[in-house]
């Protein structure tokens, strides 16, 4: 590890975070086009970031202010460890597991940030958020573990290598169907796009864990969930869709996943969080599991024969 | 509806009764006999309480209070009217019979100035915080006067000039 | 409404005012009757996510207060404390004619006549109500203004703190009550 590296991932950072806030801005337009009207300019996402950064902020102690940096902070740390079309800024560090635990940090950064600002609307948000993640985890994670079995690699440039080189039915979205389903709807909740938005329901608890927020931590929390996004359909692309062979089929591929989860949610309400922990511990949970087993006895779900 | 008027007359001896439109009774009664009359109505059927308001004669020198109450069995509604002193206007709650008037009887004596006996919320004030007037529904209250000296207007200037002569 | 046209900002202002005129969140808050005129302008006919407008929940993360119609006493102490608590630069803009002079309810014993006695506003739109179509030119003006640093109603407030405070003293006689529904 040298210096290199360390300039190998700003350079990946900057990248990122231009790439993924416009798309963030071209689905937008995107949703509006489904409500039958003109969105927003495609460069939208940049100026709200802008416009937060520039407004004064109010702060309520270094708690609240410790925490967003801290959040910020570890999730710049995990969009260094994701290898994009096999380019890797820290070869040989890409394990999902490192990935999955550094992405609790940016977490626990909100909570204790919402925690330090007093307001009830906070931690009911925070509450909301953590149990979501319990819901959304379980299922993912045993289909996550069916492939590291069956791979038996836990890196992701291993597993997404191993899936090209036979065109669209090396995927694993293909070769273990219940598997990919359970991936896009984990994703979801991931992303906490609607239906499972609710720890962020702006008219039922004012927005959740970013009610205090405002100007400059409201900018920070804009660019970490970009940063977010960018992990969480990384891991899934790679898992499951392949990743890339060049960067081009990598962006692409990534934008047509993203545009596709937008679409499925620009047309779905809001669960409660009861209802969304209540759905992914019937479907996908069976699917997950069913899953496992035909990998474990019979080998990967959907042999090739030519 | 005219066994309901009938049996009303035996019962409550009312100063008046008539139908004012389909399906509506107007009972007018003494004051001291509205709790008992109200009484009578939830027994007989009438179980929802519509609304308690208030009427203002200033030239009678009399508030006169309105009851409408309403049967779900036989879809009638009952007004009952009657009329109290203005100078020193006090009435028995109704919430003992209906509890849903304790806001009603707060917002009569916020806006009229209607004492409640036995209803200790009456006194709080509801729609209205920090006044310092008359009540303000009462006939004698110059809302115009109120509102120049408390929330200044915009001054207006010259608005056109007219031909004739004269600027407005 | 524009209270002081010198422009006195430096570069960095300048800038920064070019992001905040093309991106301006209201905060969904909607006094009066012109309430009624917010969810046409913002759903799909009259779409004002094409100028940059969006709603967002809480006084801390929104620009402008948008005061839509009468004000009775009661809201103008929680619209105070609203504004307060927003973030600097911020906006207000004042839709119908009971902000101007009173509207319809000039005589009223419980509506105020002049808001920008108590508050400062940086637009008026008139109407009793506005439309959308006015509505979206009264932010297209409003995006003009801020790019060209007249919309300084927010500094307005801060250097005349006192003069407003004691309109709104005079006319409240209290901002902040303590009764059973708030403790």
């Amino acid at each position: 590890m040298n210096v290199m590296n360390f300039v190998y991932g700003f350079i990946v950072l900057v990248c990122v975070f231009i790439f993924q806030t416009t798309l963030t801005g071209l689905n937008r337009k995107v949703t509006a086009r489904l409500q039958k009207r003109y969105g927003a300019r495609w460069y939208q996402q940049f100026l709200d970031i802008f416009k937060a950064l520039r407004k004064d902020s109010t702060s309520h102690g270094w708690v609240f202010d410790f925490g967003v940096i801290m959040a910020l902070g570890g999730i710049m740390a995990t969009v260094i460890f994701i290898p994009v079309a096999g380019f890797q800024a820290f070869p040989g560090l890409d394990n999902v597991f490192v990935i999955s635990y550094l992405l609790a940090v940016g977490m626990l950064g909100m909570a204790m940030s919402a925690a330090g600002s007093g307001n009830p609307w906070a931690s009911i948000g925070v509450a909301r958020a953590l149990t979501n993640m319990l819901a959304y985890d379980v299922p993912l994670m045993i289909v996550i573990f069916t492939m590291i079995f069956a791979f038996d690699s836990s890196s992701l440039s291993e597993i997404s290598a191993m899936q090209q080189g036979m065109g669209i039915l090396g995927w694993n979205a293909i070769r273990m169907p219940l598997g990919g389903i359970v991936a896009i709807i984990a994703l979801l909740g991931m992303l906490g796009k609607k239906p499972f938005d609710s720890f962020i329901a702006p008219a039922e608890i004012a927005s959740g864990p970013m009610v205090e927020y405002g100007g400059k931590h409201l900018g920070f929390m804009f660019i970490l969930h970009e940063f977010m996004t960018f992990i969480e359909v990384s891991i899934i692309l790679a898992l499951f869709f392949g990743g890339g062979a060049t960067i081009w089929e990598y962006l692409l591929k990534y934008a047509i996943l993203y545009t596709f989860t937008n679409i499925i949610s620009g047309v779905m309400p809001r669960f409660k969080i009861d209802q969304a922990v209540k759905y992914f511990f019937k479907l996908p949970l069976a699917m997950a599991i069913i899953q496992g087993l035909v990998v474990i006895f019979t080998g990967l779900g959907v042999t090739l024969w030519f | 509806m005219n066994k309901i008027i009938n049996e009303i007359k035996i019962a409550l001896e009312p100063l008046k009764i008539e139908t004012p439109a389909l399906r509506q009774i107007a009972v007018v009664v003494k004051p001291d006999a509205i709790h008992n009359s109200l009484a009578y109505f939830r027994q007989k059927g009438f179980t929802q309480l519509s609304i308690v308001t208030c009427i203002d004669w200033i030239k009678e020198s009399e508030l006169e209070l309105v009851y409408i109450v309403l049967s779900w069995t036989e879809g009638i509604y009952i007004q009952l009217r009657a009329r109290i002193d203005r100078e020193k206007p006090v009435m028995v709650t109704a919430t003992d019979i209906f509890p849903g008037a304790r806001y009603y009887e707060r917002e009569v004596h916020e806006f009229f100035g209607v004492d409640f006996l036995g209803n200790e919320d009456a006194a709080k004030p509801l729609f209205l915080e920090l006044w310092d007037d008359i009540p303000p529904l009462r006939k004698d209250f110059d809302p115009q006067a109120y509102s120049d000296s408390k929330f200044p207007m915009r001054e207006r200037g010259n608005e056109f000039v007219s031909e004739f002569g004269g600027n407005k | 409404m524009v209270l002081d046209k010198k422009d006195d900002r430096n570069v960095w202002e300048k800038i920064g005012d070019y992001f905040s005129a093309n991106s301006i969140w209201m905060k969904w808050y909607c006094t009066g009757c012109g309430a009624i005129e917010m969810p046409p302008t913002m759903t799909s006919r009259f779409d004002m996510e094409r100028l940059g407008m969006g709603p967002m929940a809480t006084p801390r993360q929104a620009d402008v207060l948008l005061i839509t119609g009468y004000l009775s006493t009661k809201t103008l102490r929680r619209v105070i404390y609203s504004y307060e608590q927003m973030n600097s630069p911020r906006f207000i803009v004042a839709f119908g004619s009971c902000t101007i002079n009173g509207g319809i309810y000039y005589d009223s014993y419980a509506t105020i006549g002049r808001l920008d006695k108590y508050l400062p506003v940086d637009l008026y739109i008139s109407g009793c109500m506005p439309r959308p179509e006015t509505i979206m030119n009264g932010f297209s003006g409003l995006i003009e203004m801020i790019k060209k640093g007249e919309a300084k109603g927010w500094k307005h407030y801060q250097e005349n703190y006192e003069w407003y405070k004691k309109n709104q003293l005079d006319s409240l006689g209290k901002i902040i009550i303590e009764d059973e529904f708030h403790e």
